[in-house]
Formats: structure tokens, C-alpha cells, sequence
């Protein structure tokens, strides 16, 4: 079943090279701040079309159509995403303060403790917020939905909290592999030029700088927003695995 | 039912309708910067010349006497003043009709031409807004003028916020009701105002309200950011000249980012009323 989710969202990422390439436009200019939000609202609609289609079927990638209507869905995602993780924050906070209260050996313990605690809770508000945003998608976008805990709740009990976190780290796991092993590549290429060009006497610097720009131009024009895309298809499609 | 979003996207789209009428609109709030900032301006050089005067004749400000005063800047500032007023009056006037426009569900913008109107409609818009806030500003007033203790100050300061946050969530229903039915009485029958918000439902009230406050904030910031970088190349290249390139700014600000962001919340507030009634 995983298998399934990651093969279908690898193959729905890649299938338009154009879409990649605006996002890519889009993520260069997001230095100010509202294209940042365009981003977001454009994974939001993929995870709406994940959510209201089925696994391997040939839903097409959303179009770039009606901006401003994008625009609000991206705020609301971010608002849906500080709200869940504001919990953990204030968690640690509160383990902070009191820790700085005491001192010795109940201070570290403390803070250990707090620690232990942040992480399960920012898991599983990780986790929650991804199906919140999924079960919002999946409601008309219906804001209260994504606070919905209960039915949230009942929703990952359905598909499996192992299934979730496992897909979750998958993808994470999937995710590294892929940046890694393009830039390997590419630094790979680059170092066999740079070597073979300094055999010929050339100074190899230039094409070191050359690699890292060609790096650097490929992550965010393609990598990244592949993956985004990918990450966003994998979680609208866990939704869908309910039985 | 239209969801919240369905509420913000239509506000964010409708300034886009009639940009004419927009920039109109945005010439209004350029003249309200230009205005501040120049009157900010000349205030420093009054409160220069008195305290210099106050150095020089060794007395406190209060005991200066009229004539000591720079009376050709406080004349100014007055008629500065007043002209502010004047255009925040026609300023409210056409958010009234924005509000109007909107719960009738009209997509083309108000007209400037019945200016006599829009006083009458801006000064009512004033007045309600003012009845709404006098509780917050009694409580706050009194309590400053009273009280002396700072830490009791503090919870009165923090209950005035909490009355100013309560009467403005009211005051945006109030202003609604009066303007569907055009009539000030409308704008304090609160059996009706408080029937139409939770009909609403109050979550989903405030919600929304708050929603596109965040919405209006995230484009101020935006826009703001391009604007402070125009800032930096135009005091690159100008030298000596802060106070044009600010003014400029001001104004280029008023003229597109303030007159959007009031039409666009006017319209989300008239789609609430509209919304509540149904």
C-alpha cells in the first residue's frame, strides 16, 4: 500500500516538466512573501485533487489558474500549520520556564523529560496537521474541519498510526535520497570536468563555480518542487487509504 | 453556503472591477498620508520653537502665553487638520457605500458624484463608530485619570483592549445593519445584531473577521517589504532629500495598498451581513 502511494505520487510529480519549471519561477521570487504563499496554496490543491481521487488514476496536475483564490488557500494552510505548532512550542516553553526554576540534578531531568514529550507531541502534531489539511481539503476546504480532532483522530485510527508514521518517514527517507543523489550527480559530472580540464591545463575553478550555479538552478527549478508536489500527492493519497 | 475562503477571494477579486474608480479612491487616502506626514512634520518644528522658547524664558510650556507661540505653524497644522477630517469624512462615506454595494451584491464600484450624500453617510459611519468605542475610551480615560497604581493600571489597560476588541467585533454587525437598512437606529437595535451574528454563528463570525485581518496583514507586509527596497533605491540616488523620498512613499502607499485594503475588507464585511441574513 505504501509502495503504491509512492510510486503513484513519483509518477504524478514528474508529469508535466512546465508546472515545475513555474513553481521553480514562483519559489525564486518568494523572497517577498506573497509568492511563498502561492506555493503553499498550489501543494494544497494537489492535496485537494489527491483527496478527491483515487490511487493510480489520471487526475491531471491543478492548473495555475485563478491566483488570488490560490493565494487565500495558501494562507489558510500556513494559519492551519502555526496553529498546530504552536502546541509543541508552548509545551517546551513550559518545560523551559520551570526547568530554569530549579537547578542540579532536577533541572537536566526536567528538561530531558520536556524534550522526550516535545518530540512525541511534534510528531504527532506533524502528523495530525497533514491529515488536518487533508480532512479540510476533503470538507470544501471548510476551515473548522482542520481542527476537527476527534475526526481526524478517527481518521488516522482508520488508515493505521504505523502506516501514517511509517509513509510519513518514507517520505522524508525518499525525499533525502532523491536531493542527494542529484546533487551527487551533478557534483560527480562537474569533478570529471574540473579533473579532466585541469589535466588540459585549464583552471578548473570556474567550473566548480559553474557546477554549484547548474546545482543550485536545477534544485529549485526542479527538485524542489518535484518533491513538494511528491510530498503533498503521498499525503492527500494516505488520506484516501481509509478503509 | 459560501465558505469563509469563497467570502476573501470574492473581496481580494472585486477592487479589480474598476480600477479607475479605485485609484479615485486611493488619490483620497494619498492626500491622508501626505497630509500626516507633513503635519508630523511641522509639529516638530512647533515643539522645537516651544521648547526653545522654554529655555529661553526659563517658565514651563503651560505658562507660555499665546503670542509666544509659532502661530503662523499651529495655524497651520489646524487647517491641516481640519482638511484631514474633511477627507476621512468622504473617506467613511464611500466605505458605506462600498458596505451597501456589497450586500446588494453589486459587482461595479460606488460613484463619487452625490458628494453631499457621502458627507452624510460618512458622518453617520463616524458616529456609530465613535458610540461604539466611548465605553472602551470612558474606561480607559477614567481609569489612566484615576488611578495611580501602576500595577492595577496595567489590568485596566488590559480590560480597555478587551472592550476595544469586543465593541470593534460588534461595531463591523452595527455598521452592517445600519447601512442595509439605512437608518441610524439600525445601527444600536442589538436584539437584531446580535440575532444576525449568531446566526452566523459566532465562531465562524470572528473567524472570519480574523481571517482577513491576517489576509490584509500578510499583504502590508508584502507590499511593504517592496516598498521599503524602493525606499533604499531611491535614497541611493537622491541624497539630502529624506523627507521627499518618505512623502513620495506615503503616497505611493495611499494610492494603491490603503484604498485596496479598504475596499477589499468593506466588501468581506457586506458579505457577512450577507451571509448572516440568509
Amino acid at each position: 500500500m505504501i509502495l503504491d502511494i509512492y510510486k503513484d505520487a513519483l509518477e504524478y510529480s514528474a508529469k508535466d516538466w512546465k508546472t515545475l519549471v513555474i513553481l521553480g519561477v514562483i519559489c525564486l521570487f518568494s523572497f517577498l512573501l506573497l509568492p511563498a504563499f502561492l506555493i503553499t496554496g498550489y501543494n494544497y490543491r494537489v492535496i485537494n485533487n489527491a483527496v478527491h481521487g483515487i490511487i493510480n488514476g489520471r487526475d491531471p496536475l491543478p492548473d495555475f489558474n485563478d491566483l488570488i483564490a490560490m493565494f487565500v488557500d495558501g494562507v489558510k494552510v500556513v494559519i492551519v500549520q502555526v496553529l498546530y505548532l504552536i502546541v509543541p512550542m508552548i509545551i517546551f516553553l513550559v518545560f523551559a520556564i520551570i526547568a530554569g526554576q530549579l537547578t542540579g540534578v532536577a533541572s537536566s531531568a526536567l528538561m530531558l523529560i520536556g524534550c522526550l514529550i516535545t518530540l512525541i507531541v511534534g510528531v504527532a502534531a506533524c502528523l495530525m496537521y497533514q491529515m488536518g489539511i487533508c480532512h479540510m481539503a476533503y470538507n470544501e476546504g471548510a476551515f473548522s474541519k482542520a481542527f476537527a480532532l476527534s475526526e481526524i483522530k478517527e481518521v488516522i485510527d482508520e488508515i493505521g498510526w504505523f502506516e501514517c508514521i511509517a509513509t510519513y518517514i518514507g517520505l522524508i527517507i525518499i525525499i533525502i535520497v532523491i536531493a542527494s543523489v542529484v546533487t551527487a550527480l551533478i557534483g560527480i559530472i562537474f569533478t570529471a570536468f574540473g579533473i579532466s580540464g585541469a589535466v588540459l591545463g585549464a583552471d578548473p575553478s570556474g567550473i566548480f563555480v559553474l557546477g554549484a550555479f547548474i546545482n543550485s538552478v536545477i534544485t529549485m527549478f526542479i527538485v524542489g518542487p518535484y518533491l513538494s508536489i511528491f510530498a503533498a500527492r503521498s499525503m492527500g493519497l494516505l488520506y484516501t487509504m481509509q478503509i | 453556503m459560501a465558505s469563509i475562503t469563497d467570502c476573501v477571494v470574492e473581496g481580494l477579486k472585486y477592487p479589480f472591477n474598476d480600477i479607475k474608480k479605485l485609484l479615485g479612491f486611493g488619490v483620497l487616502f494619498a492626500l491622508i498620508s501626505a497630509i500626516s506626514t507633513f503635519i508630523g512634520f511641522v509639529s516638530i518644528d512647533i515643539f522645537r520653537a516651544t521648547m526653545h522658547m522654554v529655555e529661553m524664558t526659563n517658565t514651563t510650556a503651560s505658562q507660555l502665553s499665546f503670542s509666544q507661540l509659532p502661530l503662523g505653524d499651529i495655524y497651520l497644522v489646524t487647517v491641516l487638520g481640519v482638511v484631514g477630517f474633511i477627507i476621512t469624512l468622504f473617506i467613511m462615506g464611500y466605505q458605506y457605500d462600498i458596505v451597501k454595494f456589497s450586500i446588494d451584491k453589486k459587482e461595479d464600484f460606488p460613484g463619487f458624484r452625490d458628494v453631499k450624500n457621502i458627507f452624510i453617510k460618512g458622518i453617520k459611519y463616524l458616529l456609530v463608530s465613535l458610540a461604539y468605542n466611548i465605553i472602551p475610551i470612558l474606561f480607559l480615560v477614567g481609569g489612566v485619570t484615576l488611578v495611580h497604581d501602576s500595577s492595577i493600571l496595567l489590568i485596566i489597560m488590559a480590560i480597555s483592549m478587551l472592550l476595544f476588541i469586543i465593541a470593534y467585533f460588534l461595531l463591523i454587525m452595527a455598521l452592517n445593519n445600519m447601512i442595509a437598512y439605512d437608518s441610524l437606529k439600525k445601527a444600536f437595535d442589538f436584539n437584531e445584531i446580535m440575532d444576525n451574528i449568531s446566526n452566523l454563528g459566532w465562531g465562524k463570525y470572528i473567524g472570519i473577521i480574523l481571517f482577513t485581518i491576517i489576509v490584509m496583514m500578510i499583504i502590508s507586509v508584502a507590499v511593504g517589504f517592496i516598498l521599503s527596497l524602493i525606499t533604499v533605491g531611491f535614497a541611493e540616488t537622491i541624497n539630502n532629500q529624506a523627507l521627499i523620498v518618505s512623502v513620495v512613499i506615503a503616497i505611493i502607499e495611499g494610492l494603491f495598498l490603503d484604498s485596496y485594503m479598504s475596499v477589499f475588507f468593506n466588501r468581506v464585511c457586506g458579505s457577512i451581513y450577507r451571509e448572516s441574513i440568509k
